[in-house]
């Protein structure tokens, strides 16, 4: 009876080793096959149905269920199914999934680290045929009004991207493909209390050297406040590297060159206006950085531009308490400015029915390159357009004109993004690129909050990342 | 072998048939690629669909124990476990008996304790946050708000205690994450307790009562020895819920599962897992292959020992 | 007929029972005291009882106040405007109630209430019910026949739980999609059908049903099927409910795996229509916690309510019956 129960367990072991071999051998057949033009390029008489996952709340989402409604009419063939799957981590967790089983949606609205994670598996569309100069120049399409066009961008589309922002597109890598449109843009801003800084005739820094000295005067006229309040130590890190000259990681993401001499100087010397109670973070303090300065117990706050809304105080029997002045973040060398450029973009996946990639390609083209709609949704969301030919908008514009430091401080926020357009940097997108991200925010609160000394800090958080990619 | 045991040997599969059949396609299955996966060097299934092949091997075992904070990872875990279920099935056991002995809005009583379970998890999360968290302040200035549990501290005359912010000892970190994870089990344990409880037939505490034993007594010869199934089943899940150990720390610590400045102390295997399970499943893998022995090997010990002491 | 024999059945429980006193070393030779013997007890012990029940109270009533503290704060934080939740000074009650929480939970574009609440309660219930039998059926399988390698079977069974589950959403994906089920009510129901938690809870309960009974049942010839649904069942009843909670709560709540697998409007869930992304700023990622809140009291209430009144109905039934727990 014994030897039975054996025998049982053995053929179940080997039914279940011959099954996963054979998975083992299966595991590339869901790869994904390149995309071709096909002859004729897009088929308007054919219906064609796309998903767009995206992270939009109801109010976005209603501008972009009314801009899609207009897409229709020109390309009514296209059935768009828009899904708002969450958080854009949800949003990358829901589509590498689907990758896995070969399901991917059509076009996603992600980060750019995420886009990076899906294109391990080949997956996501190289965008080059489809610019001014690309292999598709010459494919036109024609849509229901009758209007006969190029199906990539043309040479005037291209032009009118702050550039800073189109150029994204081609962080990925060897920088020679570019797989994402910008959709949407936010950066850093430095807020400052405007009110306070003119009633104490201060002078907002330009220059990191400025901004210790209005910290340390500050400091003097109230001791009790904290000067300057920063979102993400991760964000100061890699600004300060990208202002500096000094190295981070590599392109390929295979190198993490951030522990150097200038970096551990000015992880030191930001150390020091900590113990001085120069700034918090938000992460140390563990509240909203927009908090402090919205109640005055710090003057000047670095934060994304996005958020501005969350910059205004409250009113008090009608009255603002103070006016927000809003300008860029300080420099190194005020004479090569360097500012991040953050937020989502759009990327494309491929599919084995081209003409598929193709409708997701006009949607994608539709929304980055349509000025109502990027004025609307930059309107509703707080972020930034990525079209210097927004301010035709006449709604756009006129709020634009009208912005100031108190309701319409968003508006403030997007005139100086659009004025600084020639500041933006990015860094390389790989695998493991959110990781170094998080490490070198955890390296400096680390040395802030004395947890850690400088050595140790950088040593830890470079060996972290290699063990990541390793 | 006699003809009605026969008879039930196919009685006995036919029974387990859907449940066995469920579970060999959505459990033992994945758990089968699990093994797969951890046997190829730095598998993933976004690279194995891009072309990429995987050398076969032990590798992702010796990277997972070659980890700097592998022994960290281990010992947290580790130490919850030992804590906390003791102190989970104790509270549960005795709220449980309480609820059973009271006559007066007794109903009442156990639909309160009923509430919990639909309590949902982020609000839970947030009334840790609250409660323990210091908000404000800067190198130089206090806190704002130093948290409701250390005003209490304060009202009687005490220092308050730095629970979670930065720079915040391990020790108090871990108090902290103990009355968090107890709280957490607590609504589950006592449901199965009460059931439990309930299943017990009154006669034994008649009898009991008029002997005149004491409450204690009664607990002890009574209640426990008759809720002793029970009690292994939650004191056995309990254990294997505890090695799971992670969404409880990133509730209260955020993704860096340690308080700022010092991120990664309280990992556990699991939130290892979490780490690599979007870029590198072959490593995740065999870092849940390596739980997977730990608690089996600690569920065994639980099972040995609740073998002499369950009574059924 | 099966009246009778569950009252003969009941009889033999009671005659176990003794068994087990016997084995307890409590004196069963006062089993038939009557409740006048009882009353006699002195009046120190009465006065002694007084303090314990009072602890009781006073330990059950700080407890319920500690387990129901999350409780509150949902509800509370259901209330407040985003500003005071994220105030830095916590507040245990709302300065001003923002009842519009609740209807900006509602208010999404598209969202049809009535038909995601009724694909929670299909999958709800059906699953539910079909756990329970799938539960039951192997519970007894366990608990009570014997069969070749039964413990290797359940040890295999218990190891199941001690893998961490995580990393069975990709091949459970793959599963799925390639059987075709995403989309369906299917694939929200069958993949979680079969907890082996519930198992080994009900099996517990099953060992401690004594196996006297089982005998007498086969005496009388009645089947192992009729036995399980006159005598177990009922038996278990506190058990079984337990574990009705528990996965009704689970299907009412789960979210990650529908959100995965079912997304088209035939099919979504409450939890993932009203969570879906209506709550987070889209340029900060922040989370309108408050509208949030809202949106979770908002699906929990009508199973509480559900709850509540099922639980009374069967315990009622269970008294009826003459089983008293």
């Amino acid at each position: 009876m014994k030897k039975k129960i054996g025998a049982i367990v053995l053929a179940c072991m080997m039914s279940c080793l011959s099954f996963v071999s054979l998975v083992g051998c299966g595991g590339g057949n869901k790869k994904v096959k390149d995309f071709v033009m096909p002859d004729g390029g897009f088929d308007t008489t054919k219906k064609v149905e796309i998903t767009f996952y995206h992270t939009m709340g109801a109010d976005l989402r209603k501008v972009l269920t009314d801009y899609i409604a207009e897409f229709n009419e020109l390309y009514p063939n296209i059935k768009v199914t828009e899904d708002a799957i969450g958080k854009y981590e949800d949003v990358r967790d829901q589509i590498v999934t689907e990758i896995n089983a070969g399901k991917q949606p059509d076009l996603a609205y992600c980060y750019p680290d995420h886009v990076a994670l899906f294109n391990q598996s080949n997956s996501v569309l190289s965008l080059n045929g489809f610019l001014p100069d690309g292999e598709y120049k010459d494919v036109t399409v024609t849509n229901a009004k009758g209007e006969t066009e190029p199906i990539g961008f043309t040479q005037e589309q291209k032009d009118a991207f702050i550039q800073g922002y189109y150029n994204e597109g081609f962080q990925f890598g060897d920088g020679k493909n570019m797989y994402t449109l910008p959709f949407s843009k936010s950066t850093e801003v430095l807020y400052y209390n405007k009110t306070f800084f003119e009633t104490n005739n201060l002078k907002v820094p330009t220059t990191w050297d400025e901004m210790e000295e209005v910290c340390a005067k500050i400091k003097e006229l109230v001791p009790s406040c904290t000067p300057l309040g920063y979102d993400s130590e991760a964000n100061w890190f890699i600004t300060m590297c990208e202002q500096s000259g000094s190295a981070y990681t590599s392109s390929n993401g295979k190198l993490f060159r951030f522990d150097n001499k200038t970096n551990r100087e000015f992880v030191t010397r930001f150390k020091g206006w900590y113990d001085k109670g120069y700034f918090t973070t938000q992460n140390i303090n563990k509240t909203y950085t927009s908090n402090l300065f919205k109640a005055q117990t710090s003057y000047m706050c670095i934060g994304s531009s996005a958020g501005a809304k969350n910059q205004i105080p409250a009113r008090v029997d009608g009255e603002y308490p103070f006016e927000v002045g809003i300008t860029s973040v300080p420099q190194v060398n005020p004479e090569n400015p360097k500012v991040i450029s953050q937020g989502p973009s759009i990327c494309i996946f491929k599919q084995n029915d081209p003409q598929r990639v193709l409708a997701s390609w006009l949607l994608a083209k539709f929304l980055t390159t349509n000025i109502g709609f990027q004025a609307q949704f930059s309107s509703v969301s707080g972020y930034v357009p990525v079209l210097t030919t927004v301010t035709e908008n006449k709604t756009y514009s006129d709020n634009l004109n009208a912005a100031n430091g108190y309701e319409k401080t968003p508006f403030l926020a997007a005139k100086v993004c659009m004025e600084q357009a020639s500041a933006y940097y990015t860094s390389p997108a790989f695998v493991g690129s959110s990781k170094a991200r998080d490490e070198v925010g955890n390296l400096m609160q680390a040395v802030f909050t004395n947890s850690k000394t400088v050595d140790a800090a950088f040593k830890d958080a470079i060996e972290e990342c290699e063990y990541f990619v390793g | 072998m006699s003809k009605t045991s026969k008879k039930n040997q196919w009685k006995a599969w036919l029974y387990l048939l859907p449940a066995l059949v469920i579970l060999a396609v959505f459990t033992v299955w994945p758990i089968f690629n699990t093994v797969r996966m951890s046997l190829l060097k730095n598998y993933d299934g976004l690279r194995a669909i891009g072309g990429e092949t995987f050398e076969f091997g032990f590798a992702n075992f010796v990277s997972v124990a070659q980890y700097r904070g592998f022994i960290n990872c281990l010992g947290n875990t580790m130490l919850l476990c030992v804590i906390t279920v003791p102190i989970s099935t104790m509270l549960a056991l005795l709220i449980a008996v309480a609820l059973n002995s009271i006559k007066f809005i007794r109903k009442a009583m156990q639909t309160i304790f009923f509430l919990p379970y639909v309590t949902n998890s982020i609000a839970i999360g947030m009334v840790f946050m609250a409660m323990f968290t210091m908000i404000g302040g800067s190198a130089t200035e206090a806190p704002e708000s130093y948290g409701i549990i250390n005003n209490i501290i304060q009202t009687f005359g005490g220092k308050p205690i730095n629970w979670v912010n930065a720079g915040s000892s391990k020790f108090a970190n871990m108090v902290v994450l103990i009355i968090y994870i107890v709280w957490n089990a607590l609504p589950f344990k006592i449901l199965v307790l009460l059931g439990g409880l309930q299943s017990v037939n009154k006669q034994y505490y008649d009898a009991a009562k008029i002997d005149g034993t004491s409450r204690f007594r009664t607990f002890w010869r009574i209640t426990v020895p008759l809720l002793s199934p029970m009690i292994a089943y939650v004191v056995i899940t309990g254990f294997i819920g505890g090695f799971k150990e992670y969404s409880s720390i990133v509730g209260i610590f955020g993704d860096t599962m340690g308080p700022s400045g010092d991120a990664r102390r309280l990992d556990t295997m699991v939130g290892f897992i979490y780490r690599f399970i979007g870029n590198n499943q072959g490593r995740a893998s065999a870092a849940a292959l390596i739980l997977f022995a730990i608690i089996f090997a600690v569920t065994m010990i639980n099972m040995y020992v609740s073998k002499k002491k369950v009574h059924y | 007929m099966t009246d009778n024999m569950t009252e003969n059945l009941i009889e033999k429980d009671v005659t176990s029972e003794q068994a087990v006193e016997q084995q307890n070393d409590i004196a069963t030779e006062d089993k038939v005291m009557k409740k006048k013997d009882i009353d006699a007890v002195s009046k120190k012990q009465t006065v002694g009882k007084v303090f314990v029940q009072i602890g009781l109270y006073v330990f059950l009533g700080i407890m319920a106040l500690v387990v129901l503290f999350p409780f509150y704060w949902m509800l509370i934080s259901s209330l407040k405007t985003l500003d005071e939740y994220n105030a830095n000074v916590p507040t245990l009650w709302p300065h001003q109630f923002k009842w519009s929480n609740y209807t900006v939970a509602f208010d999404t574009d598209g969202l049809n209430l009535g038909r995601l609440f009724l694909n929670t309660c299909i999958v709800g219930i059906v699953s539910t019910i079909l756990s329970l039998i799938v539960t039951v059926l192997s519970a007894y399988a366990f608990a009570r026949l014997e069969f070749k390698g039964k413990n290797v079977l359940f040890a295999a069974l218990l190891a199941t739980m001690m893998i961490p589950g995580e990393l069975f959403t990709i091949t459970n994906y793959i599963t799925v999609s390639d059987l075709g089920w995403t989309n369906t009510y299917t694939v929200l129901i069958v993949p979680f059908l079969v907890s082996v938690f519930y198992i080994y809870l009900l099996r517990q309960n099953f060992l401690q049903i004594p196996n006297e009974l089982y005998l007498a049942a086969k005496v009388d010839g009645s089947s192992d099927l009729k036995y399980l649904w006159k005598v177990m069942i009922p038996l278990s009843a506190p058990t079984l409910i337990s574990i009705t909670i528990l996965k009704m709560m689970g299907s009412w709540n789960s979210y990650i795996w529908p959100r995965l697998v079912a997304r088209d409007t035939a099919h979504t869930l409450i939890t993932v229509g009203l969570r879906g992304a209506s709550f987070v700023d889209q340029a900060t990622n922040m989370t309108d916690f408050p509208a949030q809140m809202a949106a979770v009291v908002i699906v929990t209430i009508p199973l509480l309510l559900v709850f509540l009144f099922f639980r009374k109905y069967i315990m009622r039934g269970v008294s009826r019956s003459g089983l008293k727990g």
